[in-house]
């Protein structure tokens, strides 16, 4: 293979990478906490709801689960229109993210109810422990420690498939990882350039993960996994 | 006088009728141990004593007050004075050895946390568990979940303790280190109510003991004539089964 590495041209480009890999984050956690609080309505109906809002809340989850994230988004795009709704590639983005996310948010986070555990409920109400205080010191640290891997692999998941907004346009980091390519042509140094930024990013959203639930919610999470 | 005065009370799970008219009187400083086939209601009266299970009907009284298992403050009331050990230790698994025992002295009884950590750490080595501070439940035995649920009891200044067949799920060279804890205390002059299958144990700490089936009381009666010469029939068949079994 005649290829030689030459990063220091690409190299020039990584603070117009770096702008790029924080619109990532930007839609990667305002679609992860749209969605952790939408999928927390949807999973406290799914939990506790009448039998009606819970067909609904099935009917929204299957939809959701069941088709593709590219197509969701796809529609929102170019479907609504159709129906005088017009949105930005960014928006059209953030917004098929945060629904699609709700959906699996609110399965993991039913999971999360459904484990609570009755004993250490008991104990506490013996103990004269108020429902915030469950809520602080029992359900929360345990709920965060039952839901923290798959919530934290969620997030990477999609702080991974942010690069989708790259087709419709949104400058994020896969989509100028396509522009400098298209400009200079070293795409063995771009692409693996931008691979190295994405591994950072989900590196370090799992070690602020870690922090915050062992710090804030007491759970008892490893910060290196 | 009497600690406690359980009159006429009935409890129900849903449609299942687990405590049927109850009347039991339990003096300061007595320890009444409570017998009985599995599902004839003995942990549902300790779980009753602190508003787990609300009567449906009766009279309970603690230290001649009546209480109102519908209102928060004398629930609270009760809950200050009672503390009870469970059968499957109900620990908090977010929270470290000492974590569990002073978390509800400091945020819910506001009791000074130096002094709290210093009674903790007496009552843990009591139950000798001084090593284990730093551990977290899923950590330890059976055995030693069993003594840390008793120091975080006891860490309350209870008045009275509830023990819920704290042995039940415990190996049986465990069972003895949780009972000579138990005895230590009951030589201390607590008042106890305790749910127990240790017959041999029963017999030697009660003051008293009750033996309960299908959510009645049968017999109350003294440790020996409970298990010598019952007074009922019923109880005469449980206590041959049990003895014979062992």
């Amino acid at each position: 293979m005649g290829y030689t590495l030459v990063y220091t041209q690409v190299l020039e480009f990584l603070p117009y990478l770096i702008k790029g890999a924080w619109i990532s984050l930007q839609i990667a956690i305002l679609a992860f906490f749209g969605g952790m609080f939408f999928g927390l309505i949807l999973a406290t109906i799914r939990t506790f709801g009448n039998k009606v809002s819970n067909k609904i809340v099935i009917c929204y989850v299957t939809f959701f689960t069941n088709t593709p994230q590219l197509v969701q988004i796809y529609f929102l795009f170019f479907a609504l229109p159709e129906f005088g709704i017009l949105l930005s590639p960014y928006i059209a983005v953030l917004l098929g993210m945060t629904l699609n996310a709700a959906a699996y948010l609110c399965e993991i986070q039913r999971a999360g109810f459904l484990s609570i555990r009755q004993n250490e409920l008991d104990a506490a109400k013996t103990l004269n422990f108020s429902l915030v205080q469950q809520v602080k010191y029992v359900i929360l640290p345990h709920i965060m420690r039952v839901l923290f891997p798959p919530l934290s692999n969620h997030y990477i998941i999609m702080t991974l498939g942010t690069s989708m907004a790259a087709i419709f346009g949104v400058e994020e980091l896969t989509g100028r990882a396509f522009n400098i390519n298209s400009e200079t042509f070293r795409s063995v140094e771009i692409f693996s350039l931008t691979a190295l930024i994405y591994i950072v990013i989900t590196f370090i959203a799992t070690f602020l993960l870690a922090v915050i639930g062992r710090y804030f919610f007491k759970a008892k999470i490893r910060i290196i996994q | 006088m009497h600690q406690i005065e359980i009159k006429s009370a009935n409890a129900f799970y849903e449609k299942l009728h687990v405590l049927k008219n109850i009347d039991l009187n339990v003096d300061k400083g007595e320890i009444v141990s409570l017998i009985g086939p599995s599902g004839s209601g003995k942990s549902s009266l300790l779980k009753m004593l602190v508003g787990l299970l609300i009567p449906k009907s009766g009279k309970i009284f603690l230290n001649k007050t009546l209480i109102n298992f519908h209102n928060q403050s004398d629930l609270r009331n009760i809950r200050e004075q009672i503390a009870i050990v469970f059968q499957q230790y109900n620990l908090f698994q977010n929270m470290n050895v000492l974590k569990n025992v002073c978390i509800a002295p400091t945020k819910i009884q506001k009791r000074n946390p130096k002094e709290v950590n210093e009674q903790a750490l007496y009552l843990l080595e009591k139950v000798g568990l001084q090593d284990k501070l730093k551990s977290y439940p899923d950590e330890l035995s059976g055995g030693q979940q069993q003594r840390v649920a008793i120091a975080r009891a006891l860490c309350l200044n209870p008045q009275i303790l509830l023990l819920d067949e704290i042995t039940s799920a415990l190996d049986p060279e465990l069972v003895k280190e949780v009972l000579d804890t138990i005895r230590l205390l009951a030589s201390e002059g607590m008042t106890m109510l305790i749910v127990s299958h240790e017959m041999n144990f029963v017999k030697e700490v009660s003051s008293r003991v009750v033996f309960m089936d299908d959510g009645s009381i049968i017999e109350i009666n003294s440790p020996k004539n409970i298990f010598e010469k019952p007074s009922e029939k019923r109880t005469l068949d449980f206590v041959g089964k049990i003895l014979k079994e062992k």
